[in-house]
């Protein structure tokens, strides 16, 4: 035992566990296994912090041959690949584990009211075996019973975890994917086979645009890119090569990822990257990530709290009622069989059986909406714990922005012009009447490579598939836009010679011929970073007209350039310059290499400044969510000063707020005197994120109320999600990469993108957003709010009846009536006439701008609190049962026994050997006759539930507006809820009134309106509290019978 | 884990003792002396009103009953058969011979049932037509006479013990009270029940109304130590009224059985 110990700290090699086992020396030795395993999940997290025992790239192509017994140029054999491939498994990352559909099934089946049911089952069959016992001839009623109360949790249970399924299939099916490709040379043989066949060894060829299939050291290759953002957020393109240029596996440049991208490998002659796989499936970094992100813990959402707390409500409520009626019960000398028989009743009647199934279709109603809406929602529950979200931590690129360069400001003629950045460009207003425009804009269409992928004549600009940059990308667009036909216009202009941009010339330049026949000169234009075409500037175009470059132009110049890079723009200066016909014959041939032309004195003609803009709906959604009390925290890996911009752009940051640093500026003070109280907004980079305790994270959070993190990993996404968790937020959090993962799980409601999204983020979250737009968020927080109100209906429907069932109980135990209404009648209400009344509820429209509230407070806006229960049960539940008791006397007395005779009744009434009890009339009745006419007495008092349950449904429209402003027939579900209740109930009572098994009879026509009069109080009744409520807002009344 | 478990017990104590009385805003169980005051004036109100509510229902609803006749009376469209004396257990009568004790009760009980059918309680009551129902108009109802002699030797008049000292147990059938109105005439002579004790006009009007009875008397052979016999009684001879109901045991037949020892 010591020495295994003594091994796992040296592994460990931490001091501090060295102690611990030193401490631990004295303990029994039974939590050491635990201790162990922990050690172990520790043990991994720290090697993965250590980088991977990653050693592959150090090593020289021959040691990896040896080591991976592979050779570079043959690759693998097929059998060597089948071998390996059985032995660790395809190259694929394993989803999660999901809960087996068994256990899932179970715990439908134990879940909720489901013990209380099985109670109540198991009791009855108990009482049946202590009958039979005493009497081989007792009747099978409780055998019935029993089973009806087991079949109807079986039933539930089956119905929820259908419903469960159904929605987690919308999910798989959008999972499935078209199945990756891999070039792989096996047997001296290119092949292209499905990327999971991959095994480690294979050498694999990658283009520019594949995704890498596995974890590849390179080979060979040349000016190879990829885009690592997935895995270490640099969101800039990183150069791939062979050589082994750092001790860290993710730094040196020799590794490619699996499943980043690989942006471009240089034309030919190699034209491909050369790679050896490594690692695959879960042993790559992305699949160590993943499997990282597994290990944080699901929260339980808030829905899920809040309908346990709803079931031990009532739960405790049937249980205590039971508890107390069987003691009284008991000490009133009632057999203790009879008591057991009570106590099921109780039970029975207090269970809302059909509620948790009600509750599923409701939410998943709401989900099917919302998927429609773009929010793809994979467990329901989180439906509506985007309602409660109080924060939402969201990224930038395609959530708040369109994810494209586009042109947004221009400058020249000394004057900046704003283009249009919608989303189809279509409203460019600035003027363009300028002769300066003209050439200006031939510039830009000319000195661009970018071009449109052919056979793409009928699709819009905006959507047109580009072969190119994306700035060069947003240029041709943008010219496309002003001009039409660019690849005309660049025809006529035929293209003589270029010299291409790279970063050290930071500029590009082309030559044309015109277009104009009788102009023989040669058109050199150049675009590029702004300082560097002034520098090559002699003079400056403005109005058409060449000016000489003098000092006040320059300075112009800089302003306008300082003016659109301050606020997170690209910014690009063009100029042009004709070169004389004498020097430059029509014959004349350019050579780039040697550069036979010159490069300066040329003429400036304008600025021109790309940003991703913002999607045009987001703007009005962070509008809505501040006004719904939710705060917007940007958090991005881009520049603060594009973060900002984007920020101030969507009001994320609102316009009249400011920064620390925009106070000490406006003063003139240093940064560090300024109050920082006085700032609501913030911009915070990932260093000094870096240096932030906790402590000040949270201080950063609560004091500020418009947060803009800019160049963060997405592992200190997580650390802003535990920071909002901390202020008892309900938070949200957007993400695509690997890396999000964890934050994702850790948020109370992880959102992924659909298009951008990678797998293991869309495996982490609760949500998926198809169209990655953020304004999607905010309508599926206002879906998840009006589910939220709805449920409340819904729920205070259900409860209203339990009363009205419960009572007949208690009277019949304390005042010996003539059971009022059976238990299998009661399962009638709770899963027949009530179920589709319920889901109609759904379908309510919000009584006032659910989005002009703040978010409920996690723990002090409970889904059932006190005012909603007392009302259900005390208000309503009581009158109801008084008019449900006013049919059952009614039919007692008009068939002869009147209330004062079936006082204490109980006894004789049930006694089998009395077949001649007498009633008020005189008249003997033998027991069955007596059992029959109980049994009308359980119809009439259904019939009476069921009417009343119709007004309880209306008033539950809403909960503050009278039903004539919601409008009685805009949600038309409810009346189909009101057919089906009185549908059922004929049937019942007309078409199985014969089967006496179901104690059903024909009930007399009238008694289906003895309590009509009572379904108009209560509608009365509730709308004389609404009308309080509106009257005096947050008086006693509406703090007592708000729910 | 121990140390946290204890802490938020401990702070679960304060909180609640803090929900009982909390001293600062003077809050028992949640609410202020005056918001007490208030919800249970408000309760008090509510379900005073209510309750009135109910009461009124009620005695609009009793309004429209007949004192005389019950509204409806489509649930016992046949009467049921019954048996007396009552046995203690469903219908099995037991008793021992030797042991005048254990059929004393079952006297006793006879005794009791047939009182009103004594000589003198008959006197005001009409000897009505054998063979028709006696149909009155009213307003005033008189009942058919029953002559215990009709008993025979079952009238308690010849034979106090009504036959259970001798081993010859007598047990009077009687026919639900119902108020219903057919009956059919012919029946065999022996165990009949005429039709004018019918009908019924309801234990208001019909006050002194006597159920017309049968008697069925066993003998017994004295031989065997233990004596059991199954006696059933069916109403014969009406197709109007039912006696097969698989449900209903005792419409319109009665079955017990008789164990006599020695």
């Amino acid at each position: 035992m010591n020495r295994k110990r003594e091994i796992y700290s040296v592994e460990l090699s931490g001091t501090k566990d060295i102690e611990k086992t030193d401490k631990e020396d004295g303990k029994k030795s039974r939590g050491l296994k635990n201790k162990c395993l922990e050690r172990k999940k520790n043990h991994q997290k720290e090697e993965l912090k250590k980088e991977l025992d990653l050693h592959d790239h150090k090593l020289s192509k021959e040691e990896l041959e040896t080591k991976y017994s592979t050779n570079i140029i043959t690759g693998l054999s097929s059998a060597q690949a089948a071998e390996l491939l059985a032995q660790h498994g395809p190259n694929s990352l394993t989803p999660p584990k999901e809960t087996s559909e068994i256990i899932k099934f179970l715990k439908q089946m134990v879940g909720g009211f489901s013990i209380l049911l099985w109670i109540g089952a198991i009791l009855c069959w108990i009482a049946y075996g202590i009958q039979y016992s005493n009497d081989h001839a007792s009747s099978l009623d409780n055998v019935y019973l029993g089973s009806v109360l087991a079949l109807v949790v079986i039933l539930t249970g089956v119905f929820a975890y259908y419903q469960e399924a159904k929605s987690t299939n919308i999910m798989s099916s959008f999972r499935k994917m078209i199945p990756q490709q891999a070039l792989v040379i096996r047997d001296s043989e290119k092949k292209t086979i499905p990327a999971d066949q991959l095994v480690v060894g294979d050498i694999v060829e990658i283009k520019g645009g594949d995704r890498v299939p596995a974890d590849v050291r390179i080979l060979s290759t040349q000016g190879c890119k990829v885009d690592n953002s997935s895995v270490t957020g640099e969101s800039e393109p990183q150069a791939r090569s062979c050589e082994f240029t750092h001790e860290s596996p993710l730094e040196t440049k020799n590794i490619a990822f699996f499943s980043t991208t690989c942006l471009e490998v240089s034309a030919p002659p190699v034209g491909t990257a050369t790679g050896m796989v490594i690692n695959t499936g879960d042993r790559t970094i992305i699949g160590q990530i993943a499997s990282l992100a597994s290990g944080v813990k699901d929260l339980k959402t808030p829905i899920a709290i809040e309908i346990e707390h709803f079931v031990h409500i009532v739960a405790g409520v049937a249980v205590s009622i039971g508890v107390i009626f069987f003691i009284i019960a008991v000490s009133m000398k009632y057999y203790v069989l009879d008591s057991i028989i009570f106590l099921i009743g109780i039970i029975v009647a207090n269970v809302p059986e059909g509620l948790l199934a009600t509750v599923t279709v409701t939410l998943s109603l709401t989900a099917k909406r919302m998927a429609k809406k773009n929010c793809l929602v994979k467990n329901l529950e989180a439906v509506e714990t985007l309602g409660s979200t109080s924060i939402i931590c969201s990224d930038k690129t395609g959530t708040l922005t369109q994810n494209r360069m586009t042109v947004a400001h221009l400058w020249f003629d000394h004057q900046i012009f704003v283009a249009d950045t919608s989303e189809n460009q279509s409203n460019q207003v600035f003027d363009q009447s300028s002769a300066t425009w003209a050439s200006l804009s031939r510039i830009i269409t000319l000195c661009n490579r970018a071009e449109f992928r052919p056979g793409q004549e009928s699709v819009p600009i905006m959507k047109k598939i580009v072969v190119g940059d994306a700035s060069e990308t947003a240029l041709l667009k943008f010219s496309e836009v002003m001009l039409g036909n660019v690849m005309d216009i660049r025809k006529r202009n035929r293209k003589v010679a270029e010299i291409p941009f790279n970063s050290t010339n930071k500029f590009q330049l082309s030559i044309h011929e015109t277009e104009d026949p009788d102009d023989k000169r040669f058109l050199v234009v150049m675009k590029g970073a702004p300082e560097r075409v002034l520098e090559k500037c002699s003079t400056i175009m403005v109005n058409g007209q060449e000016q000489p470059l003098d000092r006040s132009t320059a300075e112009a110049f800089h302003t306008a350039y300082m003016e659109l890079g301050g606020i997170g723009e690209r910014v690009l200066g063009f100029c042009h310059l004709y070169l004389p016909t004498d020097e430059f014959p029509e014959t004349y041939s350019f050579d780039v290499d040697a550069v036979n032309f010159p490069t300066s004195n040329f003429c400036f003609v304008g600025l021109l400044s790309m940003i991703d803009p913002p999607r045009s709906t987001v703007p009005d959604a962070v509008t809505k969510c501040r006004s719904a009390g939710i705060k917007v925290i940007m958090v991005t890996g881009d520049h603060p000063i594009t973060a900002k911009a984007i920020a101030k752009s969507v009001g994320i940051i609102s316009a009249n707020s400011e920064t620390v640093e925009d106070i000490a500026k406006r003063l003139n003070l240093p940064v560090e005197q300024v109050n920082k109280q006085d700032a609501k907004a913030a911009v915070v980079t990932g260093m000094e994120l870096k240096d932030m305790s906790p402590e000040q994270l949270d201080e950063l959070l609560a004091n500020h109320s418009e947060i803009v993190f800019a160049r963060t990993s997405p592992q200190q996404k997580l650390i802003i999600v535990e920071g909002c968790q901390r202020q008892d937020a309900v938070v949200a959090v957007t993400g695509d990469g690997v890396n999000d993962s964890p934050a994702l799980k850790k948020a109370d409601i992880g959102i992924a993108m659909g298009i951008a999204g990678s797998d293991a983020a869309k495996n982490a979250a609760d949500m998926v957003l198809l169209d990655d737009n953020f304004a999607s968020i905010v309508t599926g927080v206002e879906e998840g709010r009006l589910i939220f109100d709805n449920l409340k209906k819904t729920i205070a429907y259900t409860l209203t009846k339990n009363i009205a069932e419960l009572c007949p109980f208690l009277i019949y135990i304390i005042a010996g009536l003539p059971l009022p209404i059976g238990t299998i009648t009661i399962l009638f209400i709770d899963l027949g006439t009530d179920i589709i009344p319920s889901i109609a509820l759904a379908y309510e429209k919000a009584e006032s701008d659910i989005m002009n509230r703040k978010p409920r407070h996690k723990k002090k806006d409970r889904l059932v609190n006190a005012p909603l229960a007392l009302y259900s049960y005390l208000h309503i539940g009581l009158m109801q049962a008084l008019g449900a008791f006013v049919t059952y006397f009614t039919v007692y007395a008009q068939q002869g026994f009147l209330p004062s005779a079936i006082l204490h009744l109980r006894v004789e009434w049930e006694n089998d050997n009395v077949n001649d009890l007498e009633d008020s009339y005189g008249q003997e009745w033998t027991r069955f006759q007596r059992k029959y006419l109980e049994w009308t007495g359980y119809t009439a008092f259904f019939v009476s539930i069921m009417i009343q349950q119709i007004a309880d449904l209306i008033i539950r429209k809403t909960r503050r507006n009278s039903i004539f402003q919601q409008g009685l027939f805009r949600n038309k579900v409810i009346w189909v809820g009101i057919a089906s209740q009185i549908i059922i109930a004929l049937i019942l009572s007309y078409g199985l009134g014969t089967i006496q098994a179901l104690n059903f009879t024909m009930l007399r026509p009238q008694y289906w309106f003895v309590a009509v009069p009572h379904a108009v109080l209560i509608w009365v009744y509730d709308e004389v509290r609404k009308f309080f409520i509106r009257l005096f807002p947050g008086s006693w009344w509406d703090k007592n019978m708000y729910y | 884990m121990t140390k946290t478990d204890k802490k938020s017990f401990n702070q679960s104590l304060a909180e609640w003792k803090l929900f009982i009385y909390n001293r600062t805003t003077g809050e028992f169980l949640g609410r202020t002396a005056k918001s007490w005051g208030l919800i249970l004036l408000f309760y008090l109100v509510f379900y005073g009103f209510l309750a009135a509510l109910f009461s009124f229902t009620m005695w609009a609803m009793l309004q429209t009953l007949n004192d005389e006749v019950p509204k409806y009376r489509d649930q016992i469209p046949s009467p049921g058969l019954m048996v007396f004396p009552k046995p203690v257990s469903a219908l099995d009568f037991s008793f021992s011979l030797s042991d005048a004790e254990s059929y004393q009760g079952y006297i006793d009980d006879l005794k009791k049932f047939l009182k009103p059918y004594g000589l003198e309680e008959q006197k005001n009551l009409t000897d009505c037509t054998n063979g028709t129902f006696f149909e009155q108009k009213g307003p005033e109802y008189t009942a058919c006479q029953f002559p215990l002699a009709l008993l025979e030797a079952c009238s308690g008049v010849d034979d106090p013990t009504f036959g259970y000292q001798e081993g010859k147990p007598c047990i009077l059938v009687k026919m639900n009270r119902s108020e219903s109105t057919a009956f059919l005439s012919t029946y065999p002579s022996n165990g009949t029940i005429d039709l004018k004790y019918f009908p019924y006009y309801g234990k208001k009007l019909h006050g002194n109304y006597l159920q017309p009875l049968v008697a069925v008397q066993v003998g017994f052979g004295s031989d065997a130590d233990v004596r059991e016999v199954m006696v059933e009684c069916k109403i014969d001879g009406s197709p109007n009224l039912k006696t097969q109901n698989d449900r209903d045991k005792f419409l319109g037949r009665v079955a017990f059985k008789i164990t006599m020892h020695a």
